[in-house]
């Protein structure tokens, strides 16, 4: 670069942002470990207690009354992870076969209502959450249907349909329409083609869009916030209502969980991404 | 092609995707505009009869009798679109920079860099605010350490104030600004950035005159993605704005979940969703062609 | 001509942005024979591709009927017509070895494994990529790659082979090669090859039959011979090999030979038969037809242009006249650029354009 001063600050400017970014994290595993319950800027020395509070082993000199209140959360955290797996994962499923074939649909096909259907598509995406998920909350209310993982469910369905269709679609763009052209000409029915050639060279897309899908679904909290029902809860709606009521060390636990999880699935993605598929 | 075979399989692969946004996403949209002009019931609930006193209530038709005009909700959504505009900027300003920095590293550590920016945002939302919310409380982090180094006498109070919600949007929306920015900023001509030197313009004059015009589709395209979730936001002023952080989503979710007033929570959606859509309808229009 | 394939009336046209309709296909009528190797040749936008792609069903018509050994298979799909393509990006299929490229038809068409092996061997012998079943198409030259795409289309037994300019993407050098191969392969084959080109030469060298098409209709079709040497209109006198053409009015008769004169008072002479004083015709002299002799046409070299053995002479008779094309021999006597040659021809050999 021409400005060696220039890009000296550029790059400090860049690693604070960078520092910016990383604090909050590093704060909350920090804290994790931290010993002292009540004020934690104040290091008391490594404990591995809040983690074991959060799996029932807590401490037998702790108040018993308070050990209660965890026991029970590690129940309903567990429920409520169970239920977030569950609905990330039929969502991915659904969202992934309809996000798909709307992109074949649109890259391979030319119809009238082509481009009204790009937009379509990507109209929920850019809705704010929380109009989705008050429309939603009257829909079915007015409709009588009961809250569950199933509204849970349809309710994901409508926005992450749109994130892997931009993901599938950006990759299908990419792929030779004169391959499904050579396997129709060689004998292979639409079903057999799509089985046997446009998939396989899918494949990264999708695997792409279903991995992002299920991020998504997992981390989100606005719309499931207003469609959960009482018995319904998903992970980060009871994080959330543990902080509404109180910070409470166990609570650093789970979320340094979390992000180890989060970081996992991360790197799942960059290692699948990084696998050459021919072209 | 007009075969009707082609029609067939088009056919099967629209119609799942056309009946369940038209079902699960155009009519809720519809029943929230329905709901805008409701009845609310004594007791939670609807009635159905029009009633216009909702956004009379919004915009000052009040009836005078159930219904009183108070500007606290238009002064609430004035500042949900400035809290958004606030962020918009702040984002760009952090952005920018460090989009130019990524794209002038050596090939490896440019992916090491994206890579490490966008890891954190696959952690769960509810815990990067939270660790904000550690942080800028009394009692927090930031206190601690500018009392500690004596920088400060008392805490700052910085929870539960404007400054944390636009603090926690921008660090919400880092990513959505980032990767739009750094993807025209990557992909700028160097050539007409060597052209312009030569010709003898300052760093300056280069930055205003090449490289704003050549990375300003990226610049719109970011603004729009980080303006619209802003808007409507409701997370980030719940963990961290308290009552003098309050945005219209917080005032929609009060009126659904606490004030069981369905169809005024109705109307205040209709306008975030207003908003959005002439955000939408004028990059759409006006500001994309840009992109030749 | 045994009429494996009969077109009639084919056309096919398309919506233009600006609202009008362009027409692809202008009324066609195309015969293929059983063994014939057939070139549909012309410049882009000419149709050839068009017409292509509707004996395969990618493309559909119109109007007009497409049978083949007298059936009807203009409703069939493609994956049910009996017609395979080499496609002009060879769209192998990335994710496939060579060998399941190859069986693909195969495959799809539920033949059991040992047999499908057996056939992609011979397949790959054909095209003379034996033992390169287990590489990836990634790992292929072009070259090697197009040889695999013909391995693919021609196992399942096609009745006919369509081959949508498959060379283009080739180096001269291996182009040549290629067409040669494809040539000798056709012939053991012993099936019928519909080939489309823009490029003239290529179809000169390989076709037992060239179809010339312009804006959506053919315009000549006949043996290469046929083509080159009487072309019937203008276009493909252009179209095919270098000439010169010359409109003369008829000034007078001598005998079996006719003089024409051009606008710009150049003497031609030409094949009497049929001609009347003060008749208009176009005559076509191609640059081999003239040589460098002690008597003939007065001319003064404006160009010379260097081809390695042969040299790309530009005559002009006068200053102004038509700037004619000579081929010569690049020797000692070659003559430099204004030299004043003669230029002599055989009469006999001038063709006539029809009409005027």
């Amino acid at each position: 670069m021409r400005n060696p001063l220039g890009w000296l600050l550029l790059t400090l400017f860049s690693l604070l942002f960078f520092a910016f970014i990383y604090a909050p994290l590093a704060v909350i595993i920090g804290y994790s470990f931290n010993a002292n319950p009540i004020n934690m800027m104040i290091w008391d020395g490594f404990t591995l207690d809040w983690y074991r509070g959060l799996f029932g082993f807590a401490d037998r000199t702790a108040d018993p009354n308070s050990r209660a209140l965890y026991v029970e959360s590690t129940d309903q955290l567990i429920a409520a992870l169970k239920n977030s797996l569950i609905v990330a994962a039929v969502t991915t499923s659904v969202s992934t076969v309809l996000g798909t074939a709307t992109a074949i649909a649109l890259a391979r096909y030319r119809f009238r209502l082509r481009g009204f259907y790009r937009g379509f598509l990507l109209l929920p995406m850019m809705m704010p959450d929380i109009v989705l998920g008050i429309g939603l909350l009257i829909f079915f209310v007015t409709l009588g249907m009961k809250l569950s993982l199933l509204t849970i469910i349809i309710g994901h369905c409508t926005f992450l349909t749109s994130y892997v269709f931009i993901i599938v679609q950006a990759r299908i763009a990419g792929i030779d329409p004169a391959l499904e052209e050579a396997s129709a000409d060689l004998g292979a029915s639409e079903w057999v083609t799509l089985r046997k050639v446009l998939l396989p060279q899918l494949a990264p897309g999708i695997v792409g869009g279903a991995l992002l899908a299920f991020v998504i679904s997992m981390d989100d909290l606005v719309i499931t916030y207003f469609i959960a029902g009482t018995d319904s809860t998903t992970l980060p709606v009871f994080i959330f209502g543990m902080i509404r009521r109180g910070v409470k060390p166990e609570i650093n636990a789970i979320a340094t969980l979390l992000i180890l999880a989060s970081v996992l699935i991360a790197a799942l993605g960059l290692w699948l991404r990084s696998r050459k598929i021919d072209k | 092609m007009a075969r009707r075979r082609d029609r067939l399989v088009l056919a099967a692969l629209l119609t799942p995707v056309t009946l369940f946004l038209g079902v699960f996403f155009l009519v809720p949209l519809l029943t929230i505009a329905v709901f805008s002009f409701l009845t609310p019931g004594l007791y939670g609930g609807v009635e159905w009869a029009f009633y216009h006193w909702n956004y009379g209530r919004i915009f000052g038709w009040a009836d005078g009798i159930m219904e009183v005009f108070e500007p606290v909700y238009l002064r609430i959504l004035g500042r949900s679109l400035s809290f958004a505009a606030v962020t918009v900027l702040l984002c760009l300003i952090l952005c920018y920079p460090v989009a130019f920095w990524v794209s002038r590293l050596p090939e490896r550590w440019r992916l090491v860099f994206l890579f490490l920016i966008t890891l954190p945002f696959f952690s769960s939302l509810i815990v990067r605010l939270y660790a904000w919310l550690l942080i800028l409380k009394p009692s927090g982090l930031l206190n601690e350490m500018l009392l500690g180094i004596g920088l400060i006498g008392a805490p700052l109070e910085i929870l539960y104030t404007p400054t944390a919600v636009v603090l926690g949007m921008v660090y919400v929306m880092v990513p959505f600004m980032f990767l739009p920015l750094f993807a025209a900023v990557d992909n700028l001509d160097r050539s007409l950035i060597e052209a312009s030197y030569d010709l003898g313009a300052t760093r300056f004059q280069t930055f205003r005159k090449v490289i704003l015009p050549q990375t300003l589709p990226g610049i719109v395209g970011g603004s729009v993605i980080v303006f619209i979730p802003s808007v409507g936001n409701f997370i980030v002023p719940d963990v961290l704005g308290g009552a003098k952080g309050l945005m219209a989503g917080n005032l929609v979710e009060q009126q659904f979940l606490s004030a069981r007033n369905w169809p005024f929570g109705a109307a205040l959606s209709m306008l975030i969703m207003s908003v959005v859509l002439i955000v939408l309808v004028t990059f759409v229009t006006r500001l994309r062609p840009k992109e030749g | 001509m045994t009429g494996l394939l009969e077109i009639r009336g084919a056309r096919r046209s398309f919506a233009t942005p600006e609202g009008g309709r362009i027409a692809a296909l202008d009324g066609v009528d195309l015969d293929v024979g059983a063994n014939e190797f057939v070139t549909l040749l012309g410049p882009s936008g000419c149709g050839k591709t068009t017409l292509l792609r509707s004996i395969s069903g990618f493309e559909a018509l119109d109007a007009g009927v497409i049978r083949l050994d007298g059936r009807d298979i203009g409703a069939l799909p493609p994956f049910r017509r009996p017609v395979n393509t080499v496609f002009q990006s060879y769209a192998l299929f990335g994710h496939m070895s060579v060998a399941r490229n190859v069986g693909y038809a195969l495959e799809v068409g539920g033949v059991a494994r040992a047999e499908r092996e057996r056939a992609v061997t011979e397949a790959l012998d054909k095209v003379g990529l034996a033992g390169f079943g287990a590489r990836r198409p990634s790992q292929l030259s072009g070259g090697q790659r197009q040889r695999v795409a013909l391995a693919r289309a021609i196992i399942g037994r096609p009745r006919i082979l369509l081959l949508d300019e498959p060379l283009s993407a080739l180096d001269r050098n291996l182009r040549q090669q290629m067409q040669l191969e494809l040539k000798t392969l056709q012939h053991n084959l012993g099936i019928a090859f519909v080939f489309v080109t823009h490029d003239q030469e290529e179809a000169l060298t390989m076709s037992d039959r060239i179809v010339v098409m312009r804006a959506g209709r053919i315009e000549q079709q006949g043996s290469p011979r046929d083509i080159f040497r009487h072309p019937r209109t203008r276009f493909v006198a252009e179209f095919i090999g270098e000439t010169n053409l010359f409109d003369v009015t008829v000034d007078r008769l001598e005998g079996e030979v006719a003089i024409g004169r051009t606008a710009e008072g150049l003497e031609l002479r030409l094949p009497g038969a049929g001609l009347t004083v003060g008749r208009r015709a176009t005559a076509v002299l191609r640059p081999a037809d003239f040589r460098l002799a002690e008597a003939g046409l007065p001319v003064t070299i404006t160009r010379s242009v260097y081809l390695g053995q042969d040299l790309n002479l530009f005559a002009t008779p006068a200053p102004g006249g038509p700037e004619i094309r000579v081929t010569a021999r690049d020797a000692a006597d070659a003559p430099e650029v204004g030299a004043r040659v003669h230029l002599a021809y055989d009469a006999a050999a001038v063709h006539l354009l029809e009409g005027a």
